[in-house]
């Protein structure tokens, strides 16, 4: 009897400490292994913000050929539009990755081929690079760039509005076959040229050239810098020209602003918020600078190369590596928030990345050699994270804080979450609470501003003792001056 | 020359602080310095630095504290100052200085007084302030230093009978031996290493055929 029970009590122990199995909801979701940068610049584990929630590939082309996404883009209303460059097409999925529409040839309001006025051919689509969807004017903006011109269509009906081609009064010698584009508020169209190193190319409303637009500076090498000042205007002509790196990929924020990427390793910057006068002000308030992974790795000692960048109107912004394969969240003061995804053949990895975009609170990322895009959910934490940062950005406080308490919750070690809990308290003038987490989150600057709040609180409790104490001081050097005049008086 | 008296040591600790040339003239040449004093002030530097690894205040700590390790603080800390010695000992030999290693140790241990004096006001303050205010604090720290190198240099000229010049440049090749002892140090360790590994597998292939 007393062996049988033993022996219960045993099974249910076991029972009791076997390790729980962290599954995804459906069960089969591909978890991302993620990870975020400490004050020190040590790489620390973290929950993913993101996991694999669909894969949109062959099967879900309706057996098209597909050789490639090489950009995507969504529509407020959940449409996903995919580009294969290489078949020339531009597919409609809706947001659970159905097929809708696949456009190559033109139509217009007739269901007829537009045709080309100069040439008198079909209007059709020549591996373009690059889709944007203007939501304020409902129109879909293809940069056509196997036919150096940008195709405009109805975003709805997917019916024909009009052809830009290379402006009459476009000056400069960047060739006009654009590659990504972007359209913001006031209608302006931002055009990327690849190798460009004059610039996003702006063209007004009506398609006539308007400036070039971003300058990014490349960085200047010492021993390049020192031969340069003594070669004379002759050897000068002859050197390798340090021309300004060009950026690869444009999108728009919710506040009107470019932002840019580029991969060129002479670049000094690698994501650009341009203001509109082309200057760079991405705020980078966080830990790291915005350059993706800190420190370079790899036999080839290589950074971080962003091929696209996604900005959610509240400012987090989604930039996407190409060489590791790693999509890294930064929210609008340039914290890095969390880092995930991985280069490989499983499903849910990579193996060249080229896209990258939001659907609401998810992310779409193509790949150009897997012939597929993921749509990514975010996970639990990622909600939280998500939540946390777009309340903050418009200031609700409240809110804010319920969502960063549930990030740390989720992950102890989160630093970004205990600043963000004690930003929220720095606002109600809880300094003491401030000052606790701004110290978890190693936030020296707001902890400061905490602690001068806190200084000021005890002074003023304790302002009694304080002016005692500084009476008795007075007192004292007063007292021993006058000792010693009495003193040296007695002397003489 | 007789045994000079605790109290007079201390008052020469404090003369070559606010006098130095003076000071460490009496300390080299009439014998009025204390080794022990030395020692006990380089021991307190090394627990200062300990202390103000952990306790410096959080705005202006940028040190990592779940990676300290009080030993080897204290150990990194004092061993750069003995090496210092050693090596400006190995020098000045050649250079015709008149220093023995005592002095050479007694100079740089008093010099360390103004330095322990600013890092303790400089950890025990650090905790009292805000950001914009740090500023003033490193200012003190900073004239705390060039209190200790005014000490140290003017130390090193008086006992070993230099002129600045030439303390100057006895002080580069003292850096330059410092960099060769720890290369010696480190290699002798290895071959150490070897040796021990190499008799301990002997030992063992040994016992096995037994």
């Amino acid at each position: 009897m007393k062996i049988k029970s033993a022996i219960l009590i045993l099974i249910i122990l076991v029972l009791a400490i076997e390790p729980a199995v962290i599954l995804a909801s459906d069960g089969k979701s591909y978890i991302y292994d993620g990870y975020i940068y400490d004050y020190w610049g040590d790489a620390l584990e973290s929950p993913a913000a993101f996991q694999l929630e669909c894969v949109i590939d062959e099967n879900s082309f309706g057996g098209m050929k597909v050789q490639g996404i090489n950009d995507v883009c969504t529509s407020k209303d959940g449409r996903i539009f995919l580009v294969d460059t290489l078949e020339s097409r531009i597919h409609v999925m809706n947001e659970d990755g159905e097929m809708i529409k696949s456009i190559k040839v033109i139509r217009d309001e007739n269901n007829k081929i537009v045709l080309d006025p100069i040439t008198g051919s079909q209007l059709v689509l020549t591996q373009p690079q690059g889709v944007f969807v203007h939501e304020k004017q409902h129109e879909l903006y293809i940069a056509d760039t196997g036919a150096n011109r940008v195709i405009v269509l109805n975003s709805d009906t997917y019916v024909h509005k009009r052809t830009i081609e290379k402006p009459e009064n476009m000056s400069g010698v960047s060739e006009f076959k654009p590659s990504k584009i972007a359209v913001d508020t006031s209608d302006r169209i931002y055009i990327v040229v690849q190798s460009s190193y004059e610039g996003i190319i702006e063209l007004n409303e009506d398609g006539t050239f308007s400036r070039y637009f971003g300058v990014n500076s490349p960085t200047v090498n010492l021993i390049d810098y020192f031969w340069k000042s003594i070669a004379s205007d002759e050897q000068k002509e002859k050197m390798k020209k340090n021309f300004a790196p060009a950026f690869n990929n444009v999108a728009l924020d919710g506040e009107g602003f470019i932002f840019a990427v580029t991969y060129d390793s002479a670049s000094q910057d690698s994501v650009f918020r341009l203001n509109s006068q082309g200057k760079n002000v991405l705020r980078e308030m966080g830990n790291t600078f915005v350059v993706g992974d800190i420190w370079s790795m790899g036999s080839k000692k290589e950074n971080s190369q962003f091929v696209d960048v996604a900005v959610t109107d509240y400012g987090t912004y989604a930039v996407i590596d190409r060489l590791k394969g790693r999509i890294f969240l930064y929210n609008f003061d340039g914290e890095l928030l969390n880092v995930f995804g991985s280069i490989g053949k499983l499903k849910g990895e990579f193996q060249i990345p080229s896209a990258i975009s939001w659907l609401n609170d998810k992310l779409v990322v193509s790949d150009s050699t897997l012939k597929c895009a993921y749509i990514l959910a975010p996970t639990q934490f990622g909600e939280a994270i998500l939540r946390a940062n777009e309340y903050y950005y418009y200031g609700k406080w409240d809110e804010a804080l319920g969502w960063f308490e549930k990030a740390v919750e989720l992950n102890a070690n989160y630093e970004i979450g205990y600043t963000g809990i004690g930003k929220n308290y720095l606002m109600k003038d809880d300094y003491k609470k401030a000052m606790y987490y701004f110290k978890l989150g190693n936030a020296k600057t707001y902890y400061s501003q905490a602690y001068n709040g806190r200084r000021a609180e005890v002074l003023k409790e304790n302002f009694w003792i304080v002016a005692v104490l500084f009476v008795i001081l007075i007192g004292v050097i007063v007292g021993s001056e006058i000792r010693y005049f009495k003193k040296k008086g007695g002397n003489t | 020359m007789g045994a000079v008296s605790k109290k007079e040591k201390l008052y020469y600790l404090k003369r070559a602080l606010f006098h130095p040339f003076d000071g460490f003239y009496e300390i080299r040449f009439r014998n009025k310095g204390s080794v022990g004093i030395a020692a006990i002030l380089l021991v307190l530097y090394g627990i200062l630095q300990c202390i103000s690894y952990q306790y410096t205040g959080f705005i202006v700590n940028e040190k990592p504290l779940h990676e300290m390790d009080s030993i080897s603080i204290f150990i990194s800390s004092i061993t750069i100052l003995l090496l210092l010695v050693v090596s400006n000992w190995t020098v000045t030999t050649l250079f015709n200085g008149k220093g023995k290693l005592k002095d050479i140790f007694i100079v740089v241990c008093y010099s360390l007084i103004p330095l322990i004096v600013v890092e303790s006001i400089y950890t025990f303050a650090s905790n009292f302030i805000i950001e914009e205010e740090a500023m003033i604090l490193s200012a003190i720290r900073w004239l705390g230093i060039a209190w200790m190198v005014f000490l140290i240099l003017g130390g090193l000229c008086v006992i070993h009978e230099y002129s600045f010049g030439l303390n100057l440049v006895t002080l580069v090749i003292t850096a330059v031996a410092a960099v060769i002892l720890v290369f010696l140090g480190v290699l002798f360790f290895t071959l150490m290493e070897r040796m021990i590994s190499f008799f301990s597998s002997v030992l063992e292939e040994f016992m096995r055929r037994m």
